[in-house]
């Protein structure tokens, strides 16, 4: 039981983990939270519904990440430059703003009913270790989360690109007398982050219903564990997830009445012990 | 020269010179700000229906919201997003303590917004010390967190769940009973009245020490704690005294209304309150609560056709990038230079 407990938890902070780091990815470089990032893994869901239907569940996983990097370009183009002078919590409003239209240009086309995806055949079912049977889909989920984890911490670690957008997450100022071209990089991480949202979009799409409040849902949890995580940290943000994911599924095995209200309670308890946060992100001024 | 000046001008010059605060002319002004409460509070129940009343009952609610919203972003650069939470959770409270505890209306209110203001003081003293951007995302995941214990199973009967609760009112508040808040004209009188009495309130706080501790800490966290000053107890009494308003507000809709639903605590009254606040100009009293009847008017005209979220969301996008100081911000800087030159003119003749 415990196993399966881990790998639920496992599973569901796979789908954060992406999001949240793209959350923090975005924040440690331009000081901004994207909140109108559950609307983005929102349009990956119903893209990746749409795709899956016409070519299926594997082409939906290459075509709508594709799709949504270059909305997060359009989204850097047309939002995050445009209003670099502006001060953070005015770009946050606006994105809390796209956030809204992008949410209702979905609705408008998709309608305000529930949908569901398929798993493809491969994963559909079940495999058995020792005594214990566990969906094959959620195994596929953890194996992509944790696997975009480690490329995405191998890309920090090792390539030149990584480091610079660490140097501007510690310190842009520095970073930039060092001449590091953070609207570049911006333009990176953007597309990056709306890619990784993509991918979780499609594959929330046969592990959660797909429904118009997902995205507020997503947002409001991804927020949590960005907090919990200490904004803009990176490591923080996957621990965050971890101990989201476990805190969740084990809320809703122990005490089912209040689980929607447990992770809450952990975001207090947090903020409560560490208000900055449980990793060591930079502290915003 | 001066004999020319007519009745009509002078009181002109007191009406505008209200916004101004030209301390020769207090007496005018206040004597002009009056006549605009008298007027406001009048004319309305005299000349409108009871369906435009109806939609100004709400727009003063929602501008009252937004004056909590509009305060705290002005004065503490603090954006909530969870202004719906203490909003309806005062309705709920209020519901309850109603049905559940069989007090008296005085009671229940005096219950429900004690009761606001203690979870309002807890949360504040949790989240008031992270910084600004924490703060919104805080604020918005305490007010999910509202809207989804309301719809527990397990508070069911409690709550009402899904369907809300009926408030069964007997007795009277301040000599008003159910059917006097029912009543558009009459409501609207109360609502006029009170949503004067929060900006004013609010209005002196800005301008007292408070206030420029608070907007001083708004620019320079560090600077500030740096020169002794406590940083933290004015933010979390800003905090506590915005969502007074906001509860005030809360109690003045379920009397109103005779009714709460999980509706009130949703996510889109705190996006619509924010486009209110963002629509009127966050700056100063007068705009919030014009954003607030604007929106609601507007709600009228365009919401029946499913457009009101997203109409919310672009107008969120095109205040903050375009107008960022909303329409009676943007018209009060509009009409400044004549209103100088005027001033200029008079105290020169």
């Amino acid at each position: 039981v415990l196993a399966l407990l881990i790998a639920n938890s496992l599973a569901l902070a796979a789908l954060l983990v992406m999001l949240a780091s793209g959350l923090a990815l975005i924040y440690g470089l331009r000081d901004v939270i994207n909140f109108g990032h559950g609307a983005i893994y929102m349009l990956g869901a119903y893209l990746g519904y749409t795709v899956a239907l016409v070519g299926g569940f594997w082409l939906a996983l290459v075509v709508v990440p594709i799709l949504l990097a270059v909305l997060g370009i359009a989204f850097e183009y047309l939002a995050l430059r445009p209003l670099q002078g502006r001060s953070h919590i005015e770009v946050a409003l606006v994105t809390l703003g796209l956030g809204i239209i992008l949410g209702q240009i979905i609705v408008f086309f998709y309608g305000g009913v529930a949908r569901s995806v398929d798993a493809p055949q491969v994963l559909s079912g079940s495999v058995t270790v020792g005594s214990l049977s566990y969906p094959m889909y959620r195994i596929f989920l953890i194996v992509m989360g944790l696997g975009s984890c480690a490329l995405l911490a191998l890309w920090l670690r090792f390539t030149s690109s990584g480091l610079h957008v660490r140097a501007v997450s510690q310190d842009p100022s520095v970073a930039r007398m060092m001449g590091i071209n953070a609207d570049r990089l911006s333009l990176l991480v953007t597309s990056l982050s709306a890619a990784f949202a993509g991918v979780a979009g499609v594959l929330a799409g046969p592990y959660l219903s797909i429904d118009p409040g997902m995205d507020v849902t997503m947002i409001v949890n991804c927020l949590i564990i960005v907090v919990i995580g200490g904004t803009g940290s990176i490591g923080g943000a996957i621990v965050a997830a971890l101990l989201f994911g476990l805190v969740q599924v084990a809320g809703s095995v122990f005490v089912p009445n209040i689980a929607t209200l447990v992770p809450y309670v952990l975001l207090m308890v947090v903020l409560l012990i560490a208000p900055r946060g449980i990793g060591r992100g930079r502290v915003l001024n | 020269l001066n004999n020319r000046t007519t009745t009509a001008e002078s009181l002109r010059a007191a009406k505008l010179g209200a916004f101004g605060g030209h301390v020769s002319r207090m007496p005018l002004a206040i004597a002009g700000v009056a006549i605009v409460f008298v007027l406001g509070a009048v004319a309305p129940t005299q000349f409108a229906g009871d369906f435009v009343l109806r939609l100004g009952n709400e727009g003063l609610l929602l501008g009252m919201l937004a004056l909590s919203v509009a305060f705290l972003m002005n004065q503490a650069g603090l954006v909530a997003l969870g202004a719906a939470s203490v909003y309806g959770g005062a309705g709920f409270l209020f519901a309850i303590a109603m049905r559940e505890w069989d007090l008296t209306p005085m009671a229940a209110v005096c219950v429900s917004f004690f009761a606001i203001v203690v979870y309002a003081t807890i949360l504040g003293a949790l989240i008031v010390r992270t910084n600004p951007l924490a703060f919104m995302m805080l604020t918005l995941a305490a007010g999910e967190m509202i809207s989804h214990g309301v719809l527990l199973e397990g508070l069911r009967d409690l709550t009402g769940g899904a369907d809300g609760l009926v408030v069964n009112f007997k007795g009277a508040i301040l000599g008003m009973e159910a059917a006097d808040f029912a009543d558009p004209a009459r409501f609207w009188l109360v609502a006029w009245v009170a949503t004067w009495l929060a900006g004013l309130a609010l209005w002196a706080v800005g301008r007292s020490r408070l206030g420029a501790i608070l907007r001083a800490v708004r620019e320079n966290e560090e600077r500030m704690r740096f020169s002794g000053f406590d940083t933290y107890l004015p933010r979390l009494i800003a905090y506590v005294l915005v969502n007074m308003v906001a509860a005030i507000a809360g109690l003045l809709h379920v009397l109103n209304a005779g009714f709460v639903s999980p509706e009130s605590l949703g996510l889109s009254i705190s996006t619509n309150t924010l486009v209110a606040a963002l629509m009127g100009g966050i700056a100063g009293c007068v705009g919030p609560i014009a954003g607030g009847l604007i929106f609601s008017f507007a709600q009228d005209e365009f919401g029946a056709r499913g457009l009101t979220q997203l109409l919310t969301g672009i107008a969120i996008v095109v205040f903050i990038v375009v107008f960022p100081r909303g329409v009676v911000g943007g018209l009060w800087s509009a009409v400044r230079p004549q209103v100088r030159a005027l001033c200029g003119r008079r105290e020169r003749s």
